[in-house]
């Protein structure tokens, strides 16, 4: 945005950018490695649905689009701020990375990116067997710590990371009991993926996300 | 003011607005022509009027929250006022506002501060009592883009720039009268004193009446910045009916509040979401509001409204 067309009261709208997001599962298996934590396999859209036909015909479409492909769950959801999610399972974080991709790459091909809010992707500390397992996946073969990124089986999210659409960047999100969040972690989290993932530099834009319909 | 209660009804208020403005500009003029007067210097006036505007620019966070009995609050406060910012801020991709609450039953909201990194989004408590989520958010999302816009500073210039107009004009008129008249002066003493007493009365006319333009120029940008605001706040939102009816509603309370609370709030007029005087059928009333009709702000949020049904 121009300082002129601020000046002058024209502020476009913001583009989505996309293309970070695709660093996620190399995060996934530093996250593992160092903290015994993966993705747990659950991920959301959010978005601000406008008025009008058009997006509604959207929406229905990436909808169909999605539950085509018929590997994991998927369900939407309206949150309490007025903003719509849609949430997809899937234990193969590629998969998940990619449908989400899908969605969002739906949405702002067809003009609506400024409306898209946030994709969270869940976290959860893995079973201890799963964890005491990747530390040997060195002397196994590559293709065993690729399958080790994911969770093999949904898991409840303990921490998420937040993809901020406007920015391309993501900031650690740790919930704690009733609008309350564990700081520590999220700082700890966000230094160990720092080198994976753009994390956003500016600690007032990690706002708390309350209630994430995300499991 | 114990007389206002005896008054019947407000037909007359729009009109009274005109004048109080107008006389505040007189009043701008008058102060600074006595400075003049006094032998001070056009330079030190100017600089003097400056510094005035300067302060009340770059305090206007400051002076807005004390004229409002505004406090800023924290996320854990008002959770909803901060949610419904943070989300808003994050589409626009801008940056925080600080987020304050006036406790108030006058439902208005409004922005202020000297740059978006200094910026005061505050919303009363009437306003977060009357509205519902979405026509709450369509509020802020209009606030949000006054912020955005810089109108803070775009207002304070532009008063600035009237100021300055008024001031040209009339070191040219003296300079340009007592040069011609000045001439023939310098011969005759005689006729001097009429002469000059007629220069002043003229240099006085042309000058009001340019510092009068000004003020109406300053108040239509006034209400193309609100309406450019309403375009902005609508689109982030992509929901110019939820703003459109919060618009109705808010303007619909205000002619029930009790007169006191309006008149305390008015001179915060330029920097609110809809202004504290009830909307009357005076047609001049157009030509001098800070804020656009209520009409043409839902024409243009209808406008946008059917531009965003579209099908894609």
């Amino acid at each position: 945005m121009g300082i002129f067309s601020s000046i002058m009261g024209k502020t476009k709208p913001v583009q989505a950018n996309l293309d970070e997001m695709f660093a996620l599962p190399s995060a996934s298996i530093t996250l593992q490695s160092a903290a015994g934590m993966s993705c747990s396999g659950h991920a959301g859209v959010c978005f601000k649905p406008p008025t009008g036909q058009g997006f509604e015909e959207m929406q229905a479409e990436v909808v169909s689009l999605l539950s085509m492909d018929g590997s994991g769950g998927l369900h939407q959801e309206k949150d309490s701020f007025g903003y719509q999610w849609l949430v997809v399972e899937d234990t193969d974080i590629e998969q998940l990375v990619t449908r989400i991709h899908l969605v969002n790459s739906s949405l702002s091909d067809s003009g609506w990116g400024p409306q898209l809010l946030c994709s969270v992707f869940g976290l959860a500390q893995l079973p201890t067997g799963a964890a005491d397992a990747a530390p040997g996946a060195d002397t196994e073969s590559a293709a065993l710590v690729e399958t080790a990124a994911g969770p093999g089986q949904l898991l409840t999210s303990t921490a998420f990371l937040v993809y901020l659409f406007k920015r391309g960047t993501f900031y650690p999100f740790v919930p704690q009991g009733k609008e309350h969040r564990d700081t520590e972690q999220e700082l700890k989290l966000k230094s160990l993926v720092a080198d994976d993932l753009t994390v956003e530099t500016d600690l007032d834009r990690w706002f708390p996300l309350w209630d994430l319909p995300v499991g | 003011m114990s007389t206002a209660r005896n008054i019947p009804n407000d037909h007359g208020l729009s009109l009274r607005m005109f004048f109080t403005g107008l006389m505040l500009v007189v009043l701008y003029g008058a102060v600074i022509g006595l400075l003049i007067a006094f032998g001070i210097s056009y330079a030190v006036v100017l600089v003097f009027a400056a510094i005035i505007l300067f302060v009340q620019y770059w305090f206007s966070d400051k002076i807005a929250l004390f004229g409002m009995h505004g406090h800023i609050v924290t996320p854990e406060q008002a959770p909803q006022l901060h949610g419904v910012i943070d989300r808003l801020c994050a589409l626009a991709d801008m940056k925080k506002p600080r987020v304050a609450l006036a406790d108030t039953d006058v439902p208005n909201a409004f922005a202020t501060g000297r740059s978006p990194n200094n910026a005061v989004v505050c919303a009363t408590t009437g306003l977060m009592r009357r509205l519902d989520e979405s026509e709450l958010e369509a509020v802020l999302a209009h606030e949000l883009s006054h912020v955005a816009h810089r109108d803070v500073a775009v207002m304070t210039i532009a008063s600035f720039l009237g100021m300055v107009a008024g001031m040209i004009t009339r070191i040219m008129l003296w300079t340009g009268l007592m040069g011609g008249f000045g001439g023939g002066n310098r011969n005759g003493n005689q006729g001097g004193g009429d002469n000059a007493a007629l220069v002043e009365l003229l240099v006085l006319v042309v000058s009001v009446v340019v510092y009068a333009i000004s003020f109406l120029l300053t108040m239509a940008l006034s209400r193309y910045r609100e309406l450019a605001a309403d375009r902005s706040g609508a689109l982030l939102t992509g929901r110019p009916s939820a703003l459109a009816s919060a618009l109705v509603k808010v303007t619909g309370e205000m002619s029930r509040i009790p007169t006191r609370d309006l008149r305390s709030a008015e001179s915060f007029n330029a920097f609110y979401f809809t202004p504290a005087i009830a909307k009357r059928g005076v047609s001049l009333s157009t030509l001098f509001s800070t804020h656009p009709s209520l009409d043409q702000r839902l024409a243009q949020l209808s406008k946008i409204e059917a531009e965003l049904g579209r099908p894609s």
